[in-house]
């Protein structure tokens, strides 16, 4: 039996293989990476043009909002770059391309991720540490060591969740093969919601974020933390540092549904 | 490994088959939606395997031979009944089972669209952890048998279907599998292909004693392999047994054709009625069948000798099409 950390490491060999023939085309690997930092790039200017306009948002001055845009966007942009394989599985599943997966001596998850391999979204997260960059020169931070050190682990829960999310959109296609767009809502809107401050936002929209989909512990609430700010919610302190337990607890329970899906998996006729 | 290599025991899929629904709702609702009429793929199957047997599975379409090996490979998780393969449990010890079984599929590769495959082979060579001495030889063995060189390093897609499988087949055996499953490995080959894949396989299984268990529509690929078959229709195994015997079973009659020096006349149709059939006569050459519980080769002969000097003689085994289309018509047969 392969332990987890053996099959990350054959995993990683696979992506490898897999990306040597696209880097062989290095103009159009460098212009996909490009063409995604440009795209994102409109993200910053909006939030810009929003200030232009307010002076803050729910109390927060730009350099805070962009720090919470900072740490998500990064997040979401890795955490989009190693589950880009998961995109594929509701069409692997309809061609009956899923069977070979079942057939071979690797956690059927970890093969889905390096399914396909594509740095495009590497783009988006050098935008996000751009934005990061400049929100750590418009903010004026107290940093101690326990910040710097909690700093990584905010970026490392913040992709595990968004890789969560996107493993559970590809759950529901075991279930139905008809695409849903609905359940995008979860992983590209939790992105957006994400980079706003939480306390703007309705109580339902907040409950959900917080208790349904814990997006609110792994951005809004370290970032209170980071920015040294109170919570305008008045949760207790504890929150702040809640999210890698909340996103590991979220993941155990879509790692459960990744295999009941396995069990449900039909495959094709043929 | 004492015991049976594959093992199954009452093996049963249902499906339910749902009311395709319209839209985003659409989609939505049949995620919790449950009705819809279930419907058995496979309703009973049982059979057991040794090791090196090569048993050719075969049915009509939709009669259930994927489905059975998809609960075998651990793919499908079987409604009821349990399967046991190479000892393990399928659906509990996927990963530990995978690295046992090799698979072919003819209507779909294995290997990756995308890429070369010399990358696809290293790729697997990662995945089932073959030791780098043990790959060279598998490699080297599958070139040289399966005459790779020419397309190594072509993108996959680019393949013919013919390299496309001689590829597959290398990509299944790279691990060593105790079993090999081919589920129509010569769909669509031609003549040449087809016979070059039958021979690997052949050969494969004498030297390794692989064990095989093949499904196919091409009924010449099981009377070249397999001496054993096992027959289902609509979910039920409906024989299991030598293919010699399944001949003598249900019929199926054997003709001789027969070479006479000259033409033997017209008189020759007296040697109907003894148990013998002219099925055609066309100057010296005459075909005759006769059913070989009743009959045999020698005394068709004899009895031909009396109408002229008999200059050459085949025989020709009933076709296996033949026979089992009669299985499924027989009188015994539950077939309208």
């Amino acid at each position: 039996m392969l332990t987890l950390r053996q099959e990350c490491r054959i995993a990683i060999r696979i992506a490898g293989i897999r990306l040597r023939g696209q880097i062989a085309y290095p103009a159009s690997f460098w212009m996909q990476i490009f063409s995604s930092f440009v795209i994102h790039a409109a993200e910053i200017l909006a939030l810009l043009a929003m200030f232009n306009r307010f002076n803050d948002m729910g109390e927060w001055t730009l350099g805070e909002v962009a720090f919470l845009h900072g740490i998500s966007m990064t997040a979401f942009s890795i955490g989009d770059t190693i589950a880009v394989g998961l995109d594929s599985v509701p069409s692997q599943i309809r061609e009956g391309e899923f069977d070979r997966v079942l057939i071979r001596p690797l956690s059927s998850w970890i093969q889905t991720l390096v399914s396909e391999v594509s740095l495009r979204h590497l783009g988006q997260c050098a935008q996000g540490v751009v934005i990061l960059g400049f929100a750590l020169s418009w903010t004026d931070i107290q940093w101690t060591l326990q910040k710097a050190l909690f700093m990584p682990v905010i970026i490392a829960t913040g992709v595990a969740l968004f890789i969560a999310l996107f493993t559970l959109v590809a759950i529901l296609s075991f279930w139905t093969v008809n695409s849903i767009e609905v359940v995008n809502a979860f992983t590209y809107g939790g992105s957006d919601l994400a980079q706003f401050p939480l306390h703007i936002f309705d109580r339902w929209m907040r409950n959900l974020f917080l208790f349904v989909i814990p997006g609110g512990f792994t951005a809004y609430y370290p970032a209170l933390y980071i920015l040294g700010k109170d919570d305008p919610l008045g949760m207790t302190d504890t929150f702040r540092f809640l999210g890698p337990l909340v996103t590991a607890g979220f993941c155990l329970v879509v790692a459960w549904g990744w295999n009941q899906g396995i069990r449900h998996y039909r495959s094709t006729g043929s | 490994m004492d015991g049976p290599m594959i093992e199954a025991r009452n093996l049963e899929k249902r499906f339910t088959v749902r009311r395709h629904r319209e839209g985003a709702f659409g989609a939505m609702r049949s995620l919790v939606d449950r009705g819809g009429n279930e419907v058995s793929a496979v309703k009973d199957v049982s059979f057991s395997i040794n090791r090196g047997e090569m048993v050719g599975y075969i049915g009509p379409n939709g009669a259930g031979k994927s489905t059975t090996i998809k609960m075998l490979t651990g793919i499908l998780v079987p409604s009821s009944g349990e399967a046991t393969v190479a000892g393990f449990t399928p659906r509990e010890s996927r990963k530990q089972l995978a690295q046992q079984i090799g698979v072919v599929f003819g209507q779909r590769t294995q290997l990756w669209w995308d890429l070369a495959l010399a990358d696809s082979l290293e790729l697997l060579r990662h995945m089932y952890r073959v030791p780098e001495k043990r790959f060279r030889e598998n490699l080297n063995r599958a070139r040289e048998l399966l005459v790779l060189d020419d397309f190594m390093h072509t993108p996959v897609r680019q393949l013919s279907l013919g390299q496309r499988m001689r590829g597959d087949l290398a990509a299944a055996l790279l691990h060593d599998p105790k079993i090999l499953y081919l589920d129509e490995p010569t769909i669509g080959l031609d003549i040449v292909a087809k016979a070059r894949i039958r021979e690997f396989l052949a050969a494969l299984n004498r030297e390794t004693h692989v064990t095989v268990l093949l499904t196919t529509h091409d009924l010449a690929d099981i009377e070249q392999l397999c001496r054993r078959i096992i027959v289902i229709d609509r979910g039920q195994v409906v024989y299991d047994g030598e293919l010699g015997a399944l001949r003598n079973r249900f019929g199926g009659k054997r003709h001789v054709i027969l070479d006479f020096d000259q033409d033997p006349g017209d008189a020759i149709s007296t040697l109907a009625g003894n148990n013998l059939e002219i099925v055609d006569h066309n100057g010296p050459r005459v075909r005759v069948a006769f059913d070989r519980e009743t009959t045999s080769t020698p005394r068709v002969l004899a009895l031909a000798s009396h109408h002229g000097t008999v200059r050459d003689v085949s025989i020709e085994e009933p076709a296996i099409e033949d026979v089992i289309r009669q299985m499924y018509e027989g009188p015994d047969s539950q077939h309208p």
